[in-house]
This record gives structure tokens, sequence and C-alpha cells, in this order.
């Protein structure tokens, strides 16, 4: 960077050309830089709510609903929807293309949810051996629904 | 005569060349705000150990502070220290109570809750809550999962916050 000053009074006949040193700005930048890249997380991660009953414990106060649901993933990618209380029914519904339903279990709680509106939360249970992503793929399809999902089988 | 004098001027000028570091500077700039740009409005601050691999889902993100529980293939951690030892995603037999608890994870629960409620006896602002950040594998089996929820849950952590990578 180059700063002059050729019509000033300053001085007797002395230039008042003169370079700003930009070369330790320099290195405090790559300083910086490399700091920040090194302890940056550019991994994008959200946040499903959940939550697990102790075993003999109630988890709230709260007045339970009149019905209780009850979603169970089982081996094959079958699922099993289950109503308690006020009514009663269990439903399969099978696997689809060796995958979860989960359309069919969309299709099922909209029904739960419409004839009983007051049902905001289910029970997530699954076999032993089934994986944690398949849990999150099935809170995903279900939590426009029913958003309220509490962790059981233990 | 004159042919040297126009060899001698370019000498000179090459001499005299320094290196044009303003736009240097200008870039650096740019890089500098864009990251102090994201790493202000990063909204979990989790890191994931190598290896772990987090299942992908469409989520909503908020800024939380709460216990980092992280399950990988071969242990647990709790608050970044390893408290259980895994074999393959699954706990070891002798570490298991009847009803699927862990005694080791157990333990670290209720080591942490003191913590909390000793940090709350002294400061009234500060209140032991029951959320829990789970940072699992997705190829964890859920009888693992179970193991932990049960042992979070019988320490008073009932509030479960899963991580999960966001769908970009």
């Amino acid at each position: 960077m180059n700063v002059s000053n050729e019509g000033g009074s300053h001085g007797k006949g002395a230039s008042q050309d003169f370079d700003l040193n930009l070369a330790p700005i320099i290195d405090c930048f790559t300083v910086l830089i490399t700091f920040m890249l090194v302890s940056a997380s550019f991994l994008a991660t959200g946040i499903f709510d959940a939550a697990a009953e102790a075993p003999g414990q109630a988890t709230s106060d709260v007045k339970p609903p009149a019905v209780h649901l009850e979603v169970t993933l089982m081996d094959q990618s079958n699922i099993e929807v289950k109503l308690s209380g006020k009514e009663k029914f269990s439903h399969k519904l099978p696997s689809k293309d060796q995958d979860w339903n989960l359309t069919a279990l969309q299709n099922e709680l909209q029904q739960v949810q419409k004839k009983w509106p007051e049902v905001q939360s289910m029970t997530l249970t699954a076999s032993n051996e089934i994986q944690y992503l398949h849990l999150i793929r099935v809170m995903e399809a279900t939590k426009k629904i029913i958003p309220g999902v509490l962790f059981g089988g233990f | 005569m004159s042919k040297r004098n126009s060899l001698l001027k370019k000498k000179r000028a090459s001499e005299e060349m320094t290196i044009q570091i303003t736009s240097m500077a200008d870039i650096f700039t740019i890089i500098l705000v864009f990251l102090l740009k994201s790493y202000a409005t990063s909204s979990i601050q989790v890191q994931p150990s190598p290896g772990l691999k987090l299942p992908v889902a469409d989520s909503s993100d908020s800024q939380l502070e709460a216990l980092h529980v992280e399950v990988s293939e071969k242990a647990i951690q709790v608050d970044h220290q390893p408290v259980s030892v895994l074999d393959h995603f699954h706990f070891q037999s002798t570490d298991l109570q009847a009803n699927g608890i862990s005694n080791s994870l157990n333990q670290s629960f209720q080591n942490q809750k003191k913590k909390q409620l000793f940090i709350s006896q002294a400061n009234p602002d500060v209140k032991a809550d029951k959320k829990v950040l789970i940072i699992a594998d997705q190829r964890t089996p859920y009888v693992t999962l179970k193991s932990v929820f049960a042992s979070a849950a019988q320490n008073g952590y009932s509030d479960l916050k899963l991580i999960v990578a966001k769908r970009e």
C-alpha cells in the first residue's frame, strides 16, 4: 500500500511516500485462520427430543392420556402398532421391499391421532438387535404426527 | 549503447519489485470473517470421536449444554471420560445387572448427579437438570441403548437429546 502526500508543507523537500507494512498483519491472519480451521467443527448437527422412563418411576405428574400408543420395531423390518386403554388394538405392518413401511406407519398414526387428538406421545421400543439408525428413521417419520417419544422396553 | 542502457533499466526494475500482499490481506480478511461467522453460529459443539458415524436425519437445532454421553463401538464416554468398555457395541455381561442397567455407567451417572447437586447447593442459580446429550453410533443395537437409557433414567437423566447429523 503506497500513500503519498506530495503537496504537503511538512519537511524540507523530504518525500512522504511510505509503504504500510502488511507482513505482520498477514502473519496474524495466517495464525488466526489456521487456529480456526483446526478448532472449527464443520459437522452440522441437530437434536431429536426423547424421554426415558426409569423402571418403576413415572416421568411426570401429568395425567396420562385415555389411550396409550406403543410402536415396536421388530426383526425383518416389521412394525407393530399397539393401542391400549379405552381402545385396544394391535396392528402389524409388514416390511415393504425389505425396508420399514414408514408410509403405512404414518397412516396408522394419523388415524389414531384423528380419533384421539390428545395423544401427543408414543412409546418406542425395538428388538434387541435393531440399530439406532432405524430408531432415528422412525422418529423422523413420526415426529410431525406424534411429536413425543418415550423409549421403553426396560 | 542505448541497448545497454535499456538492459540496465530492466535489471534495476526487477530488483526493486516487491510482492503485492495487499490482495492477499484482502483474501485473508474474507476467509477470517467467514470462519468467525460460522464459528459463532454453529449450534451444538459436538465433536464425535473418530470412527463414530452419526445417523443422518432432518431435525431441529437448538443450543443447549448438557451432560455428554457418547456410545461408540468400543466404549462409552460420559463427559469425555471413558467409563464402560463395549465389545462390538455390546456391554460385557459382567457389567450388566439383571434389569439391564450397566454398573459402570450407573456409577458414572451417580457421580455426575452428585457433582450437579453439589454445584446447585452452592449456587442457587444453577439447577440440576434432567438433560443428557446422546451421541451414539448409528450401528448401536437397541439392547445397548436400552441399558444406556435405563442407567441414565435411573439417576434422573430422563430428558434425552439424541444428536444426529443434519441431512444436506
